[in-house]
């Protein structure tokens, strides 16, 4: 027996998902969180799920961690108390940012909170000009004196940025000696090593996140380590970043500004791998969840990396799967604003008091209360009958929209449906039409717990006529963490212009970058045969300053390499603008790396298909309300764990999980695959 | 926003309507994206100054993106203008207006160009994309008058069914110093506004035309119920307001005022002021107007929709000829100056009757630097950058420091840009200690930036709150004025302009903003965190608010 665990600690829930190499077996395991310390809710989910499946510690092949430690600490202020030394001049540039106003008429907006008090940020004499020579060199006694008084003043983090870092780094190689010196026992944070990219105040907002998240990681990563030990898992914990890889635990207490994203992105790559089993490779996700959902595009089976997003307010320069996330879920209530619009969101009842069906004293409608009205959810119980609600609750409440809109109460539940869904494609319109791709060309992957409720709506909003519900949608997060390689990314910045490159010369900065790489491979310990390398650069018109990123052949650099970026460079720029600028010069910005440690990954064997007869697994009908019919018909029920491969659902029907509901709309018919996938097609 | 038919209609589903306003305001968030992504100048890449909308077949606003309020104030005359020159009949499909002027075609100063496109549907004209760039270009100019000022543009067809003019893009190109970025920028407005004709084509293919121009007339009378609900809230009666106003361009300081009439759930707004001048300050009426939505839409309800019903129960009144509702010729280069007091004012009368939702005055001004000088090359640059500065303080909570208010919303250039593309370098960029006015709630603080020019090059810098300071409201004490200086020497400008030498250091300093309430009511930890952060010396806050 070989055993491989991904373990996703969400607020709520810790999902285990446990899968058998040899036979296929895959086991789901559900228990509280812990946020106080999350290590003790993931410790126990790990050993209650080595228990359920009757193995034993040292069985454990892989242990994969998806956390929100990161993000958490992040939203809620809780990291570090931290200093910052920068050029003399642009101490307060962390705090004023782009100079913009938090929001553009709302004159009672506040920015959020800047994470080093002015009194903890110090400017030292030294400075480096554009073209990188050093003007005046760092001022050693100064910047050592700087330290002390951050040591003196009892911070436990330290960040360093120096305006132009990333062209020469000798200043904050040399603060970081002295920091050692000085200070040993403090996180440090160094800017060319945290984002070694043009554009300062990105540059130092990253590194200052990084330096307060650093110790938070680094406690957190030591107690569940040490936690997992004790359990006899011998194995080295790997832990998911925003890239959709995962890292060891080390190089994550490092550089926790890279796992502040890592949360949905398990999600995206568990889509990735299913896409992969199923032969579609392209696929948007749709992750929705009780607060929030998350919306991805997969092109060829690839989630795009974005290299910068602004993270709960703080612009972060790191390798992020590019992932949107909408501020609406199940929770979401509902409400008519003092013009007369229906309006869902971004205030959520959460769990508790939650819907109003739940009767814990919730008043105002949630999107849940919707479904329960409408009977697309389950209007009695949750959870697979273990939690009674009240439709009668969910009537009353959404009762009170439909007085001021002067609609009927069902044609009300129905019109928050159509504005979730409204919310939803505005996101995945950004990802898809506004990057030049098109959505009814894309299979829509439907999960998280309401993603399969309202997963047909939305693709008839896009004109998205294939929906994949994946077989436990409720846990793909955990799932992911068993499809994913090691992977860390490298990169240098060097304004060049295409037609003056020398391949000698760019064949050095990758040559420069592929070194790091194998310093990673040696420090991870991953072997030769799983090492792979791949190579992006990103490209602008000489003048512009967005870059589009494009892939490098790999091999040696040679003036056919720089053919080969400049036609992916105007066939991108035509995709996105409309347009080439015929003649102007091309610049390449960023040279990138990307560093994979491939992993074995659980490998799903296929189910032998049966007849398309999905009878057995009927368990009655309900009225439910099509949105085709403008009202209600009858549906029939299925249970999902019934279904066998091959077997074929028409609605209008309800297919029913412990994690989840699927509706099947009338027009539509519902194939279970070999892999005990659901496939929906609109007729 | 003019001339809009509030009778046009038809009933339909208010969720369809909820539906199309969002596909409205991802459209017009898009148009911006690629706006910015594909442009050039570090005045529109990096700076974001500029602005996309979309305008009905009347000429009255859809939606604006979030961009520059300023802006709007160009799109409001520029539709009316091209429906009546050249009439509606000789509008084709593929057609691309430009224009900039301010009094013939309803731009607000001649930087900003307009580029609007007709969006055809079922062969008909129903809708329009529009954006407007800030063409940082026309540098170095005099501003007795708007002859002076730069090119005067009415809207003119750069492309007839979709082919270019290019007698009319090389007498625009030739009247420009920097045509190399000007062409470039242009075809990033016109890659924006073409994203906005496929948007609107593809809405109309999903939802018929006709539902999406209702949607529109019904998006329109939803924002002026909720604008109506948002006066209705405010007591009936009339309040004033009157303040200072002074500028490198002046000589003196020169009389604001407003009175404002709350009757129902309409208002009026009176604004009085002196002549116009023989310089770049005045405002044409129609950035008076996108000034008067601006701030009120965001005392009143900033959620209100921005389209062209949210004005429908204003009235703006103001003398003709008059300095805030300029007649040709005067100068309006430095409008926004101007506009800035504007909001202030409105701010100011409205404190008497609704404290709670306004602001003390903020630093109300946009200083200004415009560099410009030759390249080695012999090529001309110029180089256009707007510093923020205090945000006034609030009625429960301090002003934010350091940050671009009202009407505009620029971004900054980062340093490792700028120091990249022009001979300048930046020695400072920080807060400026005991700018912020105190009070209960501080007021934010203004800005320092210290260049040092590494060619000999010249500049122009504007600003105002250089003689009077920005108020405090309820007890609050008012912010500290601004500042420009070369090599420490404040005397040398004429007219805000100067010739650099390599080397010389120059230093503009922005006004803070006022505070909110008597010092003495401030937390004493607030108080004692500002003077641990050096916000205030020690010295200051005994003497302010002990």
């Amino acid at each position: 027996m070989v055993w491989r665990i991904g373990v996703d600690s969400g607020g709520t829930f810790t999902d285990v998902c446990l899968f058998e190499e040899t036979t296929g077996e895959v086991k789901i395991w559900k228990v509280s969180s812990t946020p106080d310390d999350p290590s003790r809710g993931i410790t126990q989910g790990v050993e209650e799920g080595i228990r359920e499946v009757g193995t034993t510690a040292a069985d454990v092949a892989f242990l994969g961690h998806g956390t929100t430690v990161a993000t958490n600490a992040l939203i809620q202020g809780r990291g570090v108390e931290t200093g910052l030394i920068t050029t003399d001049g642009f101490r307060d540039l962390l705090e004023i940012g782009r100079q913009k106003r938090p929001d553009l008429y709302d004159i009672q907006a506040d920015k959020p909170d800047t994470l080093v008090s002015r009194d903890l940020r110090i400017g030292v004499k030294e400075r480096v000009l554009s073209n990188g020579e050093t003007e005046t060199s760092l001022d050693e006694e100064e910047f050592r004196a700087a330290v002390r008084e951050l040591k003196k003043a009892g911070v436990k983090s330290v960040a360093v940025c120096f305006l132009y870092s990333f062209l020469n780094s000798e200043h904050e190689a040399i603060a970081g000696r002295i920091l050692e010196e000085e200070f040993p026992e403090a996180f440090s944070a160094l800017s060319h090593r945290i984002a070694p990219e043009f554009r300062e105040f990105e540059r130092l907002s990253t590194t200052v996140v990084n330096a307060y998240l650093g110790p938070v990681m680094k406690g957190y990563v030591n107690a569940l380590s040490g936690k997992l030990k004790n359990l006899g898992i011998s194995v080295a914990p790997q832990l998911t970043q925003s890239n959709g890889g995962v890292i060891g635990f080390d190089a994550a207490a490092d550089l926790p500004v890279r796992t502040v994203l890592s949360g949905p992105s398990t999600g995206v790559v568990a889509a990735q791998a299913i896409g992969r089993m199923t032969g579609i490779e392209n696929l948007i996700t749709f992750d929705m969840g009780g607060t929030s959902s998350d919306v991805a595009l997969l092109t060829g089976g690839k989630c795009q990396v974005v290299n910068e997003s602004v993270v709960h307010g703080y612009p972060i320069k790191a390798p992020m799967l590019d992932i949107h996330t909408v501020g609406a879920g199940g929770g979401s209530i509902a409400y008519v604003d003092n013009g007369g619009f229906l309006k869902v969101g971004p205030r959520s009842a959460g769990a508790n008091p939650g819907p109003s069906c739940y009767g814990l004293g919730n008043p105002e409608p949630t999107v849940t209360d919707a479904n329960v009205l409408l009977q697309t959810q389950n209007p009695k119980y949750l959870l697979n009958g273990r939690m009674k609600i009240d439709q009668e609750l969910s009537r009353a409440a959404i009762q009170t929209l439909a007085d001021k809109l002067g609609m009927g109460v069902l044609e009300t539940a129905n019109g928050i449906l159509d504005i979730v869904a409204a919310n939803m494609a505005k996101a995945i319109r950004v990802i898809s039409v506004q990057r030049g791709h098109d959505p009814r060309e894309y299979t829509m992957v439907a999960f998280g717990g309401a993603g399969p409720v309202h997963a047909a709506r939305l693709a008839k909003e896009l004109g998205m006529k294939r929906i994949l519900i994946p077989r436990t949608p409720g846990v793909l997060c955990a799932l992911g963490l068993l499809m994913t390689d090691l992977r860390t990314d490298f990169s240098s910045t060097q304004l060049t212009r295409l037609d003056e490159a020398s391949a000698d010369g760019i064949g050095e900065i990758y040559a420069a970058l592929e070194a790091k790489a194998y310093a990673w491979f040696d420090s991870e310990g991953i072997a030769p045969q799983a090492q792979q390398i791949s190579r992006t650069v990103d490209v602008r018109y000489a003048g512009q300053n967005y870059e589009i990123s494009v892939p490098v052949p790999a091999g040696a650099v040679t003036t056919a390499t720089f053919a080969a970026i400049e036609e992916a460079f105007l066939n991108a720029h035509r995709q996105l603008y409309g347009f080439i600028a015929e003649g102007e010069p091309v610049q390449m910005v960023t040279f990138r790396l990307a560093a994979s440690g491939l992993v074995e990954k659980a490998q799903f064997q296929p189910a032998e298909i049966e007849g398309p007869d999905s009878s057995a697994a009927i368990t009655g009908s309900r009225e439910v309300w099509m949105m085709e019919a403008g009202g209600f018909v009858t549906a029939t029920l299925y249970d999902r764990a019934k279904l066998k491969a091959g077997n074929v659902v028409h609605g209008p029907a309800i297919i029913d999980q412990m994690d989840t509901t699927s509706v099947v709309p009338m027009d539509t018919t519902a194939t279970v695959d070999a892999y005990l996938n659901l496939m929906l097609e609109a007729k | 926003m003019l001339n809009v038919n509030q009778e046009q209609t038809t009933a339909i589903n208010p969720i369809t309507v909820e539906v199309i306003a969002s596909a409205f305001a991802s459209t017009v968030e898009e148009m911006g994206e690629a706006l910015v992504r594909a442009s050039y100048s570090t005045n529109i890449k990096e700076r974001r100054d500029c602005s996309t909308a979309l305008f009905d077949a009347n000429g009255a606003m859809l939606c604006q993106a979030e961009h520059i309020p300023m802006h709007l104030g160009s799109f409001i005359g520029f539709i009316p203008y091209v429906m009546k020159t050249p009439g509606l009949e000789n509008i084709k499909p593929g057609d691309i207006f430009i224009g900039n002027d301010a009094y013939e075609g309803g731009g607000t100063h001649l930087p900003d160009i307009v580029m609007a496109s007709p969006i055809f549907v079922e062969n008909r004209l129903m809708a329009w994309a529009i954006n407007t760039a800030h063409h940082s270009d026309f540098a170095d100019r005099g501003h007795a008058h708007i002859y002076q000022e730069g090119l005067r543009i009415p809207p003119v067809r750069l492309y007839r069914e979709g082919v270019l003019q290019e007698d009319i893009q090389r007498l625009f190109l030739l009247n420009c110093q920097v045509p190399h970025e000007r062409v470039s920028d242009l075809r990033a407005q016109m890659a924006a506004n073409r994203l906005g004709i496929t948007r609107v084509n593809e809405l109309c293919e999903k939802y018929g035309l006709d539902t999406v121009l209702a949607a529109g007339a019904e998006l329109m009378n939803y924002a002026e119920r909720k604008m109506r609900l948002g006066i209705a809230a405010i007591p009936d009666g009339t309040y004033s307001f009157k303040d200072r106003f002074d500028s490198e361009s002046l000589v003196g300081e020169l009389e604001f005022g407003v009175t404002i009439e709350v009757r129902g759930d309409e208002m009026h707004l009176d604004f009085v002021s002196p002549p116009q001048v023989r310089a770049g300050l005045n405002v044409v009426y129609t950035a008076l107007l996108a000034t008067v939505y601006y701030a009120v839409k965001s005392i009143v309800d900033p959620t209100i929709l921005p389209n062209a019903g949210l004005a429908r129960p204003i009235h703006v009144t103001a003398e003709e000829g008059s300095l805030l509702r300029c007649g040709h010729p005067a100068a309006v280069d430095g409008r926004i100056t101007a506009c800035q007091r504007v909001v202030d004012l409105i701010h100011g009368a409205f404190a008497q009757v609704i404290p709670h939702r306004v602001t003390a005055a903020s630093n109300g001004s946009v200083g200004v630097a415009s560099f410009n000088g030759t390249r080695p090359d012999k090529s001309l640059w110029v180089y256009l950058e707007t510093i923020g500065g205090g945000s006034g303080a609030r009625c429960n909570k301090d002003g934010l420091d350091g940050v671009h208010v009202h009407m505009t919303n620029t971004s900054n250039l980062p340093v490792e840009a700028l120091e990249n593309e022009y001979p300048i370098t930046l020695l400072r960029y920080e807060l400026v200690d005991g700018s912020g006015g105190a009070g209960t709630f501080r007021g934010g603080m203004g800005l320092r930036r210290v260049y040092r020019a590494q060619a000999d090059c010249r500049v122009q810098v504007m600003g105002s709150r250089l003689i009077s300071a920005p108020w405090g409201i309820d007890g609050g004490l008012e912010g500290a004025r601004g500042y420009f200086s070369l090599n420490g020497n404040r005397d040398v400008f004429v007219d805000g302009s100067v010739d650099l030498k390599a080397g010389d250091l120059l230093e503009i300093v922005t006004p803070g903003a006022g505070g909110y309430g008597a010092p003495a009511g401030r937390a004493k930890t607030e108080v004692e965190r500002d003077v641990r952060e050096g916000r205030m010396t020690a010295g200051e806050a005994a003497s302010l608010y002990s």
